[in-house]
């Protein structure tokens, strides 16, 4: 990308605007939410910078085009399912992952496949607090004794979409939430499938996103991706 | 407040007492001498800075930063004086189950890693402690006799009551003593400064579903535990013990934040107090420092290298180098002297200065008898109907006490089960691992994509549900004293950057310890059972082939089923100068004395003959008051002008009082 492309892809307000607008149904949470962790310029950055400004436009384009398909992330291509994690997961933690080494390789990126940290300030605006309900390790005290309080209720997968459709609603219309397409199990939860979980961190110096699942991933009959 | 001043200012000067280090173990005696008027030098090895509001916010900064917030994540590195980092392990590899690779301070030689690190930085591990302050029971400072195993100490629990209440006193500690009495540890008119800290949500979860129900322990001749769920006692600031008694009659105040006044004065909940506590809610040696009297001077960036040979058996003072960048090693050399040189460098670093300097050794026991608490990690997901909430308040604010004492110990190491507060962190390091996990994200062992995750309002509500449900033990097991465990040096092969020996550790669990950590792994799967929940520990090969470091396989006595195990280091490095009544089996006497040197103290868990299943710095705080104590009569009966007195031996008397 020239730096004319640079300076384009950051100018201005409607390319983030175009980025939190995708992100909210990849995340979950709505566009108010994401902006209010005051990150959203920095993520943007951080995520032009680590995948390439030219990959990032490309990857929103084909993100938008399945979304107002009604499909959801795991309709994917290979390529372009380990770029959304990667976005959720940096609007997350606050910290841009280690990513697929085929994806990795795939994007020709000129810098190590490494987590990072966005900022110190990031960290403690990661959603996935805020996802449980709590507050970040190190920040945000809630106050003398409030650990011995019961766990508040979280809003329903359900409420969730339904929150995320009233927003989205563009002249169009909502764009319906296709739960399978977004790997829901339902609302019923359970155990959480072994694949899905964390497995033991082999050393301290494993970062998070370099942790192994506690067990493969089941092997599929048929690709559920849509571009092949 | 402490008077600062530098290595070159003081070169050539002579003190009454000199202190190396600045931890909870140094803080404590040169706070003590200082009160008694005694001209003291401090010399710490690493940086200084945290003593001030800004600086300290940089230590929190950088924890923000860190991509693995482990216990030195919130601290610089410092090429000067290096400290040993977990991160500087990684298992052995694909056919390798329970190989290791170790780069960094150490260098380990051992069948087995040692885990454990500390911090070299004003203040010590005492930065990023968690705080935990339980009691030995009485019957941990003689398993030899009771039980067979470890070594004895020459004093018992009793002798050192009126010092660990001190010592309460000095760290700050909240606590419950009608429960503590109960278990054993304290007697019955005991009180701790401040109520006990509130028990987690996940703490009373653990009250319902365990109090009274039993665990049979197959390692120990199926003897039966019954469950109880005990409050911990931390150093760790809540609301003040109304009944707590304190010179002035006046009600016990929590000291708070260094550098800001009415800050810290309560624990709010921050949930990190390793590495930090962004209020200083948690004790840490700070605190000490601030009393430090005028007659107290401290230097920074001051590494010992020896003790300097004094007259007969004496020593004469000690050679350190200041430098002025931790980045770059260059440095000069300085000398001070004193009547009494108090080393408390951290068990590892007091063994390398005894070893590099020839001195205290006529035991050849410097440097031996290497412990820590090897800990076992059991994770497990509740039901959904019942979520724990963890990543809320103090690292652990309960614990399961009844694996700890009596006659089990014979047969297995005694252990203490730890109700981690903040999921699966430790094992897995979640939540950021179960952001990934729940994604899909990082690919296969092939680095292909994966197929499966969740995503958006999926990813939110399951991750948000999950994470309310990971419960985590911490146990820690009981480690005795092991000759075969010992920190060496080899000068002229192993140094560091500014030229100090470094440390090198062959550590290994003995099988009593394995023991031990195959009955935890049993109870842990009771307790799982009990609560409700499912069990996700994972100790054997992962999916790349490769084993979690600290990976053994064992079976107690070749007739229950081989299990695979997982231990981590707790931090609680101690054991290489041990005390002893008997000089030629041991390396200091009951006052910390080396036997060898009479003028040379060298305090810390190093001196603990055994650490139970106890966090160890309480023990090691009341160890280092007494010390003081004796130090000071030491220092007075010296200066007692045999004929006149003097305006020193005037001095001597005011302060004795
Ligand atoms: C992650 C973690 C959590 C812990 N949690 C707990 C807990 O909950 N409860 C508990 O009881 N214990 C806990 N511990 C253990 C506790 O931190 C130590 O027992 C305690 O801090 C030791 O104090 P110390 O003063 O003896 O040594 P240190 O704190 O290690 O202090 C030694 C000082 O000496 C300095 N020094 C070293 N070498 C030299 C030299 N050559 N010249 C000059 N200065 C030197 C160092 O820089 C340092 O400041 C924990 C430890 C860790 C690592
Ligand atoms: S819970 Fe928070 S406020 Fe309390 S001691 Fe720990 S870090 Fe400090």
């Amino acid at each position: 990308m020239t730096d004319h492309e640079a300076a384009a892809h950051s100018a201005g307000p409607a390319p983030l605007d175009r980025f939190v607008r995708l992100c909210v149904p990849l995340t979950g949470f709505t566009a108010y939410e994401l902006r209010s962790t005051g990150m959203a310029q920095l993520y943007f950055d951080t995520a032009g910078r680590e995948i390439g400004h030219r990959s990032l436009d490309a990857f929103l384009g084909v993100w938008e085009e399945a979304h107002q398909g009604g499909l959801g992330p795991s309709r994917l291509p290979a390529l372009e399912r380990e770029l959304a994690r990667a976005l959720i997961y940096l609007w997350y933690t606050g910290a841009f992952p280690r990513i697929a080494p085929a994806a990795h390789a795939e994007l020709r990126r000129d810098r190590p496949n490494q987590e990072f940290v966005a900022s110190p300030e990031s960290y403690p605006e990661g959603l996935v607090w805020r996802a449980f309900g709590g507050h970040p390790a190190g920040a945000k005290p809630p106050g003398f004794g409030t650990w011995g309080d019961e766990p508040p209720v979280l809003p329903t997968e359900a409420e969730l979409a339904a929150r995320i459709a009233a927003e989205d609603a563009g002249p169009g219309g909502a764009v319906a939430y296709d739960a399978g397409s977004y790997g829901s199990a339902g609302e019923s939860g359970g155990s959480t499938p072994a694949h899905l979980l964390p497995g033991p961190r082999s050393s301290r110096a494993v970062s998070p996103s370099a942790v192994p699942p506690a067990s493969s991933h089941p092997v599929r009959e048929t690709s559920p991706e849509a571009g092949e | 407040m402490s008077v600062h001043t530098t290595g070159a200012a003081v070169d050539g000067r002579h003190y009454d007492a000199i202190v190396v280090g600045s931890g909870w173990a140094g803080s404590l005696v040169a706070r003590h001498l200082g009160r008694k008027n005694w001209r003291v030098l401090v010399l710490e090895a690493g940086n200084g800075g945290t003593d001030n509001w800004v600086d300290y916010q940089d230590s929190v900064r950088t924890f923000s930063s860190a991509v693995a917030k482990v216990p030195n994540s919130a601290y610089r590195p410092n090429r000067a004086a290096p400290s040993p980092d977990v991160l500087d392990l990684s298992p052995g590899g694909p056919g390798n189950p329970d190989g290791y690779r170790a780069t960094g301070h150490f260098l380990q030689t051992g069948p087995l890693p040692y885990g454990t690190d500390y911090l070299r930085a004003l203040g010590g591990a005492g930065m990023h402690w968690l705080g935990a302050v339980p009691r030995m029971f009485p019957e941990d400072f003689s398993t030899r006799t009771a039980y067979h195993y470890g070594l004895d100490w020459p004093l018992g629990a009793a002798d050192l009551e009126q010092h660990l209440r001190d010592a309460e006193h000095l760290l700050g500690t909240a606590g419950e003593s009608r429960e503590q009495h109960r278990l054993g540890t304290v007697p019955a008119d005991h009180e701790y400064p401040m109520e006990q800290i509130p028990p987690s949500y996940q703490d009373k979860v653990f009250h319902k579903k365990l109090d009274t129900r039993t665990v049979v322990d197959k390692v120990a001749g199926n003897r039966e535990y019954r469950l109880q769920v005990y409050g911990l006692p931390q150093a760790r600031n809540s609301t003040p013990n109304a009944a707590y008694p304190t010179a002035d009659g006046s009600t016990y105040k929590p000291r708070g934040a260094v550098g800001v006044p009415n800050f810290g004065e309560r624990c709010v909940g921050n949930a990190s107090c390793v590495p930090v506590c962004p209020v200083q809610a948690k004790s840490s040696p700070l605190r000490l420092q601030q009393d430090f009297t005028g007659t107290v001077e401290i230097a920074t960036r001051c590494v010992v290298s020896r003790v300097l040979p004094g007259r007969g058996n004496t020593v004469r003072g000690v050679e350190f180098r200041e430098y002025g960048d931790p980045a770059t090693p260059a440095s000069r050399a300085y000398r001070a002297e004193a009547d009494v040189v108090v080393l408390a460098a951290h068990a590892i670093e007091n063994a390398v200065l005894l070893l590099a300097s020839h001195m205290a050794n006529s035991s050849g026991n410097v440097g031996k008898h290497l412990m820590d608490h090897p800990t076992l990690l059991a994770w497990a997901e509740t039901p959904p109907e019942m979520p724990v909430g963890p990543y809320r308040g103090p690292g652990h604010t309960s614990g399961l006490e009844c694996f700890r004492t009596a006659e089990g110990r014979r047969q297995r190491a005694p252990f203490r089960v730890e109700i981690g507060n903040w999921g699966w962190g430790w094992a897995t390091g979640a939540p950021m691992s179960s952001v990934s996990g729940m994604l899909g994200l990082g690919g296969d062992s092939d680095g292909e994509v994966n197929p499966d995750g969740r995503y958006g309002p999926a990813l939110r509500s399951a991750l948000g549900s999950h994470l309310n449900r990971q419960v985590q033990l911490q146990i820690a097991v009981e480690q005795h004293a092991d000759p075969a465990n010992r920190v060496t040096i080899d000068p002229s092969r192993h140094r560091d950057a500014m030229g100090n020996p470094r440390p090198i550790i062959h550590y290994d669990l003995a099988k009593h310890v394995r023991d031990g950590m195959y009955a935890a792994r049993l109870a842990a799967l009771e307790i799982f059972k009990l609560l409700g929940a499912t069990d996700r520990s994972s100790y054997g090969a992962q999916a790349d082939g490769s084993y979690p470091l600290g990976h053994y396989r064992h079976s107690p006595d070749g007739v229950l089923e081989e299990l695979d195990l997982v231990y981590h280091g707790a931090g609680h490095g101690a054991g290489t100068h041990v005390m002893g009544a008997e000089r030629a089996t041991s390396v200091v006497d009951t006052y910390q004395r080396t036997h060898d040197h009479p003028n040379l103290f060298a305090v810390g868990c190093g001196s603990m003959p055994s650490v139970g299943t106890s966090n160890p710095t309480l023990t090691m705080a009341a160890l280092a008051l007494r010390s003081a104590e004796r130090i000071h009569r030491d220092l007075a009966e010296l200066h007692q002008p045999v004929t006149v007195a003097g305006p020193r031996a005037a001095r001597t008397q005011e302060v004795a009082q």
